[in-house]
C-alpha cells in the first residue's frame, strides 16, 4: 500500500506556489540532515509524522523497561451457575407443587412466589426463560445448521413435563412474570367468561406469530416474545422506554385485572395450558368436605374454577381458593 | 367408581406417558444440536467500525444506541499489542480539527474523553514528537460509540481498537437488540473461550 500521510495538523508552512524545485530540494534536503544530527539513533522513530508505523511497536522497540499491558478481557458468569439456575427452577416448581397439593398454603406460596420474583426476576434479570426459549427451540427444530444450549433445552422442557402430570406449578411460584402480577393484584374483578375465552386465544395467535418470526432466515429473524417481554424492562431497572412504559401499563390493569399477560399473551401459558389438560394433580377443591358455598369461585381471579371444580388449563396455582374455602382453614388450625 | 371412568382415567394416563415421552423425545432429539454456555459478542471482520477498507464514513453508533443496558454493554478496546502507538493518534486527537500551539489538534475525538494518553519508554521530554505513547481507554466512560474504532483504521491506524461485548456488563439477553439492529449481522452468539479470547486478523475489504 501507498504511505498515505495521515491528516496531519498543517500548520500553514506549506511552500509558496511557483517556488522552483531546486530551491525546495535544499530545503527538504537540509530538513533531512537536521533531523539526522538532532535527533540520532532516535531517527526511525521520527517517521511516524509521515505515516505512523506499519506494523505495532513492540516492547523491545519501545525501550525504557516498557511492560505490555494485558487487555482487560472479562469472564461471562460461569457455566455451572446457569446449570444451577435449571436446578433452582426444578427445585422451585417441586416446592410449588408440594405448597400447592400437599401443604394447601396460601401464605407459603406468597413466600415462594417472593424469593422467586426477587432471584429469577431482579436478581438474574431474566434471561434465558422458558418463555423466550419457545423461539430458540423452534429455530433449533427448524433450521439444520442451528445450534442451541443445552440449559435453553432444559428451561423450555421441564416446566411442560411438569405440567403433564402436575398442572402450571411452573406459572404458580417459580415464572417471575407471573409472580409480579400475582403480587400487584389487589382487587380483582371477574372477566366475562366469554371475553376470557376471547381474549385467551389471542396467546395462541402470538404463538403462531413468534415462532414464524424465529425461524426466518437469519438476517430477518426476530425474537417477538422477547423484544415485546413487558416485565424484564422492570427486572433489569433499564431498558427502552417503550418496554418500561408497556410492563407498568400491564402491572396497574393487573391490580385489577388477575394476570392479564399470563392468561391472554403468554404463548408458553398457551402450551402449558395444553400438557397440563392431562395432569393428574393439582389444586383439589375438596369433594368429600365442600359446602358448595361457592366462595372459592369468586375468590378465583383467573376464572378456573368451574361448576366447583378446577379447571387444570387455567388454574394457575395461586392457592386463593384454598384461603378462601372456610373447610381449608379449619383444616388448618 | 364406574366402569367408564375408569377407562377414562385408563386412557387419560396412556395419554399423559405418551405426551410425556414425546417431551423427553423432543429433548433428546434437539441435545444432538447442543452446545454449551453461549454469549454475545461482535465479529470484528463484519462490523461496520472495524472492518478494513470501510474508510471516511460516519462511525456506526448502534451498539450505544440498540443496547438495553444504560450506557451500553459495548465497550471500545484497545488490543495494546496491535496499537500503532502514534503521536498523533487518529482515534485519539479529532485531526480535522484546528492547529494549537503544541502542534497538535485541539479538539479530542472521543465525545466522552474516555481515553488516556501517555507517553511511554524513553520518553525524551525535549522531542514529545519521538515518543511512543500509549492509549488506555476508560471503560467506565467508554459507552461503545465506535468513533475511535472507525477512526483507528488504515491508513491512518493499524485497526488495533474493536468494539466487544463486556460480558460482565452484558445481561446475555435471548434476542440481543444491537444484534437485531446491526445492519451488518455483526453479532452472534458465540461459545464461550471462543467469545472471550478471539481476536483475528481483519480482512482487507
Amino acid at each position: 500500500m501507498s504511505p498515505v500521510s495521515v491528516a496531519l495538523p498543517q500548520s500553514g508552512t506549506e511552500a509558496p506556489r511557483g517556488l522552483k524545485s531546486a530551491p525546495r530540494f535544499l530545503l527538504g534536503l537540509s530538513l533531512v540532515l537536521l533531523l539526522t544530527v538532532f535527533c540520532g539513533g532516535a531517527f526511525a522513530q521520527a517517521i511516524q509524522y509521515e505515516r505512523p508505523v506499519d506494523t505495532a511497536p513492540q516492547e523491545k522497540d519501545i525501550g525504557g523497561g516498557y511492560k505490555v499491558p494485558p487487555v482487560q478481557k472479562p469472564l461471562p458468569r460461569s457455566a455451572w451457575l446457569e446449570i444451577f439456575n435449571v436446578v433452582l427452577m426444578a427445585a422451585a416448581m417441586g416446592a410449588s407443587t408440594w405448597i400447592v397439593v400437599t401443604k394447601r398454603s396460601r401464605r407459603w406460596l406468597i413466600g415462594l412466589t417472593v424469593a422467586t420474583v426477587a432471584y429469577f426476576g431482579f436478581y438474574r434479570e431474566g434471561c434465558v426463560c422458558p418463555i423466550g426459549s419457545i423461539q430458540n427451540v423452534a429455530v433449533a427444530l427448524v433450521v439444520p445448521d442451528a445450534r442451541i444450549p443445552i440449559v435453553v433445552i432444559a428451561t423450555f422442557f421441564l416446566p411442560l413435563l411438569f405440567a403433564v402430570f402436575a398442572g402450571r406449578a411452573f406459572c404458580g411460584g417459580v415464572c417471575p412474570l407471573g409472580g409480579i402480577q400475582e403480587l400487584v393484584l389487589i382487587k380483582p374483578v371477574t372477566v366475562p367468561r366469554k371475553l376470557d375465552n376471547v381474549l385467551g386465544l389471542l396467546k395462541y395467535v402470538y404463538l403462531g406469530l413468534a415462532i414464524w418470526f424465529a425461524v426466518q432466515p437469519l438476517a430477518q429473524r426476530d425474537f417477538l416474545i422477547c423484544r415485546f417481554d413487558p416485565f424484564v424492562g422492570i427486572f433489569r431497572r433499564t431498558g427502552f422506554a417503550y418496554m418500561i412504559a408497556t410492563g407498568v401499563g400491564f402491572l396497574l390493569l393487573g391490580m385489577f385485572v388477575g394476570r392479564p399477560y399470563c392468561r391472554y399473551l403468554c404463548p408458553y401459558g398457551g402450551l402449558l395450558a395444553w400438557c397440563s389438560r392431562l395432569a393428574g394433580r393439582g389444586v383439589t377443591i375438596t369433594p368429600d368436605k365442600e359446602l358448595d358455598c361457592g366462595l372459592c369461585t369468586n375468590a378465583c381471579p383467573y376464572g378456573a374454577i368451574d361448576k366447583m371444580r378446577a379447571v387444570r388449563k387455567d388454574c394457575l396455582y395461586c392457592a386463593r381458593c384454598y384461603a378462601a374455602c372456610p373447610r381449608d382453614r379449619e383444616a388448618r388450625k | 367408581m364406574s366402569e367408564q371412568s375408569t377407562r377414562r382415567d385408563a386412557l387419560k394416563k396412556l395419554v399423559r406417558g405418551a405426551t410425556a415421552t414425546g417431551l423427553v423425545g423432543a429433548a433428546g432429539f434437539l441435545v444432538h444440536k447442543a452446545q454449551g454456555q453461549v454469549v454475545w459478542q461482535i465479529d470484528a471482520a463484519q462490523c461496520l467500525n472495524s472492518r478494513l477498507g470501510e474508510v471516511g464514513g460516519k462511525a456506526c453508533d448502534l451498539c450505544l444506541k440498540e443496547c438495553v443496558v444504560t450506557n451500553s454493554a459495548v465497550r471500545a478496546v484497545n488490543e495494546f499489542s496491535k496499537c500503532g502507538r502514534c503521536y498523533i493518534c487518529p482515534a485519539y486527537f479529532n485531526v480535522k480539527s484546528a492547529v494549537n500551539k503544541e502542534g497538535l489538534p485541539s479538539e479530542k475525538l472521543c465525545p466522552r474523553d474516555a481515553i488516556l494518553r501517555k507517553p511511554i519508554g524513553e520518553v525524551d521530554p525535549n522531542d514529545p514528537a519521538n515518543n511512543f505513547y500509549e492509549y488506555v481507554i476508560d471503560e467506565k466512560k467508554c459507552d461503545g460509540c465506535g468513533k475511535c474504532v472507525m477512526a483507528c483504521k488504515e491508513p491512518a491506524g493499524l485497526g488495533s481498537i474493536r468494539l466487544k461485548v463486556r460480558h460482565d456488563i452484558c445481561v446475555n439477553c435471548n434476542s440481543c437488540a444491537i444484534s437485531t439492529a446491526c445492519p451488518k449481522d455483526a453479532l452472534f452468539q458465540w461459545s464461550v473461550p471462543q467469545a472471550v479470547l478471539e481476536w483475528k486478523e481483519l480482512p482487507h475489504a
